[in-house]
């Protein structure tokens, strides 16, 4: 018997004596530096091969798109529901009214693409814009692919006259030459698939997300770099059409009175910061003029609120 | 937001309870291992020389211990790392000497004096999410010798 004994086994030989939480943590953090890492690597690889997708391509895909529809939602939309309790005599009228509503808008459009054009005219090979025109009361102005351009009424209310205007639209106008738009969905799609990749969450949720960027073009963001680069760009655009830059800072100052202010959806896609004001500034310092005689926003412009305060 | 804050709340709760009951059944096994010491267990095949007449009999020992929320998460960051997974380093062992524990109380319970042939079977149960790991079962027997006052 002297062969066979079960020697009492010291503790805790098979198992690790590091503490768990330990472990766990040290495991989040590399793992977490590396997705960190990965993601910044390829949203920068991404960045810069999407450049070389040539203009029309983006042009093609957003003209499968159809239609320019574009829907901001609606603060007020009872049209449709009134129209249906009202006599024929009044459907009548709001018809006529809805005619006249096309046409008034077709016309806003129509001047915001002259301008548009205008502010372009000395660039050397510029990539075409469109600009489209939108009756909601949201403050807002946007670029996206294939160089269209989108306005709000409610931003042509705030704003006084034709330059400030301008700067808006040639802010809006450089993105596109600078490709903005499709830098950022670029990005945007590139760290969506890898993230969708890395997590395997392959069950729809990921893929909604990822469709959701792609039907976000209204909201695409900009890097920061971006948005000054724009603003630069802006100001040479302006100075090139009205020979100075006066009011270009028109909406920044309103902004930045009516910070967080429900309709102003400006903000989630243009972030405010006082060095973009500061940039305008320094350059309007160097380019001022004794006589700055600043454009009026055409008289037939049916706006409210003319006065911006 | 939520997704977070659930994931937080049963990472908390996972690693709390985990630790606790893992604390708990660890003092239980030293405590019952040294009451069942007189009671040798070997995986040989063949009872020792010497016994005198025998009587056999099969004895099992079985246990099922779930996984907690910390150890799948930190069993799941280890997989994309390698390595040792400590995590389940501790799960094993414990299922491991509770279901030789359960067998040897079987064992004793019949009176035997050794238990021989000893074999550990191992299974993960899975709770049909593929390859999630839900619990893991430990399952021993062998063959309890016990001695024939003739």
């Amino acid at each position: 018997m002297t062969e066979y004994s079960n020697p009492q086994i010291p503790e805790g030989i098979n198992i690790s004596a590091e503490h768990p939480l330990k472990d766990f943590f040290l495991m989040l953090s590399a793992i977490s530096f590396a997705l960190v890492l990965a993601v910044l690597l390829l949203s920068m690889f991404a960045g810069q091969l999407v450049r070389f997708i040539p203009f029309s391509v983006e042009q093609t895909l957003t003209e499968n798109l159809g239609q320019w529809q574009l829907q901001l939602p609606e603060t007020d939309s009872p049209d449709e529901e009134s129209a249906a309790a009202t006599l024929p005599d009044d459907e009548q009228a709001l018809a006529q009214s809805n005619t006249e509503k096309q046409v008034y808008n077709a016309r806003v459009e129509a001047y915001l693409q002259q301008l548009g054009n205008h502010l372009l005219e000395n660039s050397k090979r510029p990539l075409p814009v469109a600009l489209h025109y939108i009756d909601s009361d949201i403050i807002n102005a946007f670029a996206t692919l294939g160089g269209h351009i989108v306005v709000t009424r409610g931003l042509l209310t705030i704003l006084p006259n034709e330059n400030s205007l301008a700067m808006v639209l040639a802010h809006e106008i450089a993105h596109v030459q600078h490709r903005d738009p499709i830098v950022a969905l670029g990005r945007g799609l590139t760290v969506g698939l890898a993230l969708m990749c890395i997590t395997g969450n392959g069950d729809g949720a990921m893929a909604q997300q990822l469709l959701g960027e792609v039907n976000l073009l209204v909201g695409l963001r900009f890097s920061r770099d971006a948005e000054t680069a724009a603003d630069q760009a802006a100001l040479e655009l302006l100075l090139q059409h009205y020979g100075h830059v006066a009011s270009a800072d028109q909406l920044f100052q309103y902004l930045r009175r009516h910070q967080g202010d429900a309709p102003i959806e400006w903000f989630s896609t243009h972030p405010l910061h006082d060095q973009r004001i500061a940039m305008i500034d320094r350059f309007a310092a160097k380019h001022r003029l004794a006589q700055m005689e600043t454009t009026p926003l055409p008289a037939w412009l049916q706006i409210s609120g003319h006065s911006i305060n | 937001m939520l997704d977070i804050i659930i994931f937080l709340v049963l990472l908390a709760l996972g690693y709390g309870f985990g630790r606790w009951a893992e604390k708990k059944h660890f003092a239980s096994i030293i405590e019952r291992e040294e009451l069942l010491r007189g009671l040798l267990t070997f995986s040989g095949r063949f009872p020792p020389q010497g016994l005198g007449p025998l009587e056999t009999v099969l004895v099992d020992g079985n246990v099922v211990i779930s996984v907690d929320y910390f150890k799948r998460i930190s069993a799941a960051l280890r997989s994309l790392l390698g390595g040792r997974v400590t995590a389940y380093e501790s799960l094993l062992e414990r299922a491991r000497r509770e279901a030789i524990l359960r067998m040897k109380q079987q064992a004793f319970d019949s009176g035997a004096s050794h238990v021989i042939n000893v074999k550990l079977e191992t299974a993960s149960i899975s709770k049909g999410y593929g390859k999630q790991v839900g619990s893991v079962e430990v399952f021993a027997y062998g063959t309890a010798l016990i001695p024939q006052s003739t």
